[in-house]
């Protein structure tokens, strides 16, 4: 590992200011799960590092007048998984973020490392997205918002500028006539990644099996998480089928764009894109 | 039956709680005065000559004490085909081969001057393929050798060009293995240190002190007997520490130049990188049975990837010719094996040497034969099962044998009846696969001794100490010597000292490996224990004024049998030994060489003193549609002679399991034009506990009548059947066979489309 800079701001506005100083080399740290073993490798050599553990208030999970629910992007995987506040109204996102890498890492590890690392098979994209999250980021310019499906530009790669930060992510209030599920497809059942990860959010009509609006969101098979919007059109507006459901498989299938890589080829995330989507829109059915 | 007061006893491992709360000091965590840090410039390309090598700006950086490269190194070259140096001076055959190293004051800067090393190369063409390198044409890997074949060997027993005429019927595969990792938990280690004599001190994670003492000799010109091997505790060895690597002597030279010690441990990207695996297989194989049920024939051909150098590994060959020469009666049998260099990674040692691969192949082709003439799997085994005390036309002596015992447990306890009614869920099938295995239990005659010695001594307050050759690598040796000697000298297991890691004080042995270590170190205590024995009986003879055949040995004390309170404790009997004219210590003994054999050319002769055998029966989940494949429920039944730990026993079957269900379903060190794509632990995965399954282990006990006690060795026996009775429950679950491994989910998936697309 080589010397680096070491800052540790205790405001938010101390920490976007020493970011904001350098064009390049200056990254934040949090849970530090991907950094310093990146650090180790000698993948990244950052000039200057940014701890964000002693800002206040970044790790908290708080409902807002409007019912929605801010996840502070400190919040660990562990706060989240175990959050009654999330469990009760994203069960999905509590989930997955219970079965993420193994306990150790899950203690340390937040939600916005996850986001900002912006690995296209970041397991809490896929079901945030699918519930409509916005991110929300701090800068020099004050705060903005973007939909958290806008946030991620490429793998590695987000909207965040020069001294941008991200503090929370913003969830929409739930709802109560909708169901979401999670499906992450991997080789292991701990300590892996995804080789495809599937989120499917569906609202149904009051009392009714008619899908009035649906979210896929699929990870792993392009350069960042993305909706398969044919597919979301192929069931809207109509009872979920088992036709519509096998339709929906295949055209989200049609929209991925994976890669061969070490955990799976294009071809076989392909064929999972179809089965997950399938599974995921099966489970939203029968718990309906 | 014979009553034994230790052996057969669960004792448990007296380091597993300080292993668990991490009070235990590996090579790793050693630190001594003055240490450097060592690390090793390799080699970015596949296969080059190297033109040019500057170090002149890493000599110039603060904290570096010593940079070596090929030109430091006396020329004299190391491994089981002398095949390189420890540094690379003409030329690199591998991605990852050492070119340069240096020590410094910690490992940042020792890192950050590697970096100032400057090495022109230019690049030759490489060949990654083993079939390729032996075309006439494939680029020399090793230039005075004429070809890239480093060996071909013939084994033939009876006909077998006339065995597959007569067979009624004949099953042919083409088979391909992977990569696999022995991956322990520590990574390689070493720490040098001359002392001002200048004699060599050596702290090491090897699996061979003795051996690695006379490749460090050879290596470096350094007398043996100026080289003391200490091992630490070892994290884990799998068959990793079986050769000597490029490390040590790098490390040993590193600490000479310095004149400093050095300590030189991998990363975990480098042990995936440099620790020897698995070797990768093509096998083209053969059986053949008649339709009574006879087996009659398998002829097999092997091309084995050696990659950029030989290690002992490329003996895997005869082990593999073992398992189809020998695994069931089998009249007519061939193996031709080709080993060949290529550009790939170095192969070595791992769990099950060679076994795993052929009982893949021995296995999967049993249950073929069965369906092929209608017969039971299960059944077809047991008809052709090996029985005690008969000799396989390969030399091979079995003497005791529980296989048919061993067959018939694992089936009863899995169900197998189960198979006859499956019933289907969703997209889930169930299916159950069994598979058998032979493997060496009573040492294996590789080198010229297969011994191993140990010295029991009690000093003059009763402590017994035994110094043994046996290298404790996580299996639990020392507390298996300790009960035999225990049982023997009638004390306390836990009163027992073990010293089992200086080659300075204790006796050779050639090893940790071939699962030979109870077999062979526990049958030299038992040799020292029994001289102990004579000469305490003998000045307790005196004490006592009794004869010694009317004397015991029990909780420390020579006890009159029948009178019990007439007795003299140790101490005072080693006491009355020393303290007088003409005094003498109590000291004994063993030295215990199996009587088996090398192996000839032919492939023939009994290289180990005893066989053990061993069934698993697996039951699998596979999910139809995402070809998924669950190990569920694993039953593995050994004939171990006789457990003196069943504990241990246990412990040896539950994590073979592990292994040959990783080797089975997902380990696979991904290696493409040479570099290895997923050197982290995350990409090369290892089953988390989540992942394994129920693994119900049985023992079955035949008294071997050589093994100590009756014991045969266990080590390997759990890794090797794995992969086959998870195809075999595969194929019984979807109807399926898959002939390469690991079996991912994606082969899975594109072989159930493609039964799909033939049935329509």
């Amino acid at each position: 590992m080589k010397p680096f800079e070491y800052y540790a701001p205790e405001t938010l506005e101390a920490a976007v200011e020493i970011m904001a100083r350098y064009e390049e080399g200056v990254y934040p740290v949090a849970g530090g799960t991907d950094l310093i073993p990146k650090m180790r490798y000698g993948q990244i050599q950052p000039k200057v590092v940014v701890n964000l553990k002693r800002i206040p208030g970044l790790a908290e999970i708080v409902p807002q007048d409007d019912g929605s629910l801010k996840i502070g992007a400190l919040a660990t995987l562990t706060q989240v998984a175990s959050s009654p506040k999330v469990r009760e109204r994203y069960l999905m996102v509590a989930q997955i973020a219970g079965k993420m890498a193994s306990v150790p890492v899950r203690n340390l590890a937040t939600v916005g490392g996850n986001l900002c690392n912006a690995a296209p098979s970041a397991d809490l994209a896929p079901p945030l997205i699918a519930l409509d999250a916005e991110a929300v980021i701090f800068g020099p310019q004050g705060e903005r918002r973007v939909p958290l499906e806008a946030f991620f530009t490429g793998p590695g790669q987000t909207v965040l500028g020069r001294g941008e930060l991200l503090t929370a992510v913003v969830v929409p209030p739930p709802d109560p006539q909708a169901r979401g599920t999670y499906i992450k497809h991997a080789h292991r059942e701990a300590l892996d990644i995804a080789i495809v990860g599937v989120a499917a959010w569906v609202r149904f009509e009051e009392g009714g099996s008619v899908c009035e609006d649906a979210h896929i969101v699929l990870g792993a098979v392009a350069p960042t998480p993305i909706r398969a919007r044919e597919a979301e059109a192929a069931i809207r507006g109509a009872p979920l089928t088992e036709e519509r459901i096998a339709e929906a498989g295949r055209l989200a299938a049609e929209a991925a764009r994976p890669i061969d890589d070490v955990r799976g080829s294009a071809w076989y995330r392909r064929e999972m894109v179809a089965v997950l989507t399938r599974r995921a829109l099966f489970s939203v059915t029968i718990s309906q | 039956m014979t009553q034994f007061s230790y052996i057969g006893k669960r004792i448990p491992k007296p380091d597993a709680w300080a292993k668990a709360t991490g009070q235990v000091v590996y090579g790793h965590d050693l630190k001594v005065p003055r240490m450097l840090y060592g690390k090793i410039l390799r080699s970015p390309l596949p296969h080059a000559r190297i033109l040019h090598i500057d170090t002149s700006r890493a000599e110039r950086l603060p904290g570096v004490k010593a940079v070596i490269t090929a030109k430091d190194f006396p020329p004299r070259r190391f491994g089981f085909a002398k095949d390189r140096t420890p540094l690379k001076g003409d030329k690199v055959r591998r991605v990852g081969d050492e070119v340069a190293a240096v020590a410094a004051v910690d490992e940042d800067t020792a890192e950050e001057a590697l970096e100032l090393i400057h090495v022109e190369y230019e690049p030759l063409p490489p060949v990654f393929d083993p079939e390729e390198a032996l075309k006439p044409d494939a680029p020399l890997i090793h230039e005075e050798r004429e070809s890239n074949l480093f060996r071909h060997q013939e084994y033939v027993h009876g006909d077998p060009d006339r065995g597959l005429d007569e067979a009624d019927v004949v099953v042919e595969d083409y088979y391909e293995l992977g990569y696999m990792q022995p991956t322990p938990l520590e990574t390689c280690f070493c720490l040098a240190a001359f002392d001002p004599s200048g004699r060599l001190t050596v702290w090491s994670t090897t699996q061979i002190p003795f051996l690695l003492q006379r490749d460090l000799a050879e290596a470096l010109g350094i007398p043996g007997s100026h080289i003391r091997i200490i091992q630490t505790a070892i994290g884990g060895g799998f068959g990793r520490g079986l050769d000597m690597y490029s490390f040590e002597p790098i490390c040993v030279w590193l600490a000479k130049k310095a004149g400093q010690p050095v300590r030189l441990a991998f990363t975990r990207q480098e042990e995936f990188i440099a620790a020897e695996c698995r070797q990768p297989m093509r096998i083209w194989a053969r059986s053949g049975a008649m339709k009574d049920g006879r087996l009659w024939v398998r002829d097999v051909k092997i091309l084995l990837d050696n990659g950029a150098y030989v290690s002992w590994g490329t003996v895997t060959t005869l082990v593999f010719m073992e398992t189809v020469g020998s695994l069931y009666r089998v009249p007519h049998a061939r193996v031709i094996s080709d080993s060949v260099y290529t550009n790939n990674p170095i192969t070595g040692a791992v769990r099950g040497f060679g076994n795993p691969q052929s009982t893949f192949v021995v296995e999967t082709q049993m249950d073929r034969l069965a369906e092929a003439i209608g017969m039971d799997p299960l059944e077809f085994r047991l008809r052709n099962v090996n029985r005690p005390f008969e000799e396989t036309p390969q030399g091979i002596k079995i003497t005791s044998c529980g296989l048919k015992e061993c067959l018939e447990e694992a089936a009863r306890r899995i169900g197998w009846e189960r198979r006859k009614k499956k019933e289907a869920s969703g997209t889930k099938r169930r299916g159950i696969g069994i598979a058998a295995t032979m493997n060496v239990g009573g040492g294996a005659r590789i080198y010229r001794s297969d011994g191993c010695g140990a010295i029991v001594k009690v000093d003059d307050f009763g402590q017994i100490t035994v110094m043994t050759g046996a290298t404790e690598i996580g299996q639990g040796s020392d507390v298996i010597v300790a009960q035999i000697v225990a049982e023997v000298l009638g004390v306390q297991p836990d009163k027992i000292v073990i010293v089992n890691n200086d080659t300075a004080l204790t006796p050779w042995d050639v090893g940790v490996h071939a699962s030979r270590t109870t077999f062979i170190a526990g049958k030299s205590a038992l040799f020292a224990a029994q001289e102990v024995k004579r000469q305490i009986l003998e000045t307790a003879e005196e004490l006592l004024e009794v004869s010694a055949a009317d004397l015991e040995l029990r909780d420390g004390y020579v006890v009159v049998r029948g009178s019990p309170d007439r007795r003299v404790p140790f101490d005072k009997v080693v006491r009355a030994r020393h303290f007088r004219e003409g005094g003498q210590v109590i000291v004994g003994h063993g030295w215990y060489d199996p009587p088996n054999e090398m192996v000839g050319a032919d492939g023939k002769g009994n290289i180990s003193a005893a066989y053990g055998f061993g069934a698993q029966a697996i039951e699998v989940e596979v999910d139809i549609e995402t070809g998924k494949v669950k190990p569920l429920w694993v039953v593995s039944a050994h004939d171990v002679g006789r457990a003196i730990n069943p504990m241990y026993v246990e412990g040896q079957i539950e994590g073979g399991v592990v292994m040959g269900l990783g080797y089975a379903l997902l380990e696979e060190l991904q290696v493409r034009e040479g570099r290895v794509r997923n050197p982290t632990l995350l990409d090369y995965r290892l089953l988390t506990a989540l992942d394994a399954p129920k693994i119900e282990s049985v023992i079955v006990e035949t008294d071997d009548p050589e093994g100590p006690f009756g014991a045969k060795g266990v080590g390997e026996m759990g890794t090797n059947p794995t992969a086959a009775a998870v195809a075999n429950a595969i194929y019984d679950a979807i109807g399926v066979r898959i002939t390469s491994l690991p079996i991912t989910p994606e082969k899975v998936l594109r072989a159930l489309k493609e039964q799909r697309s033939g049935e329509q």
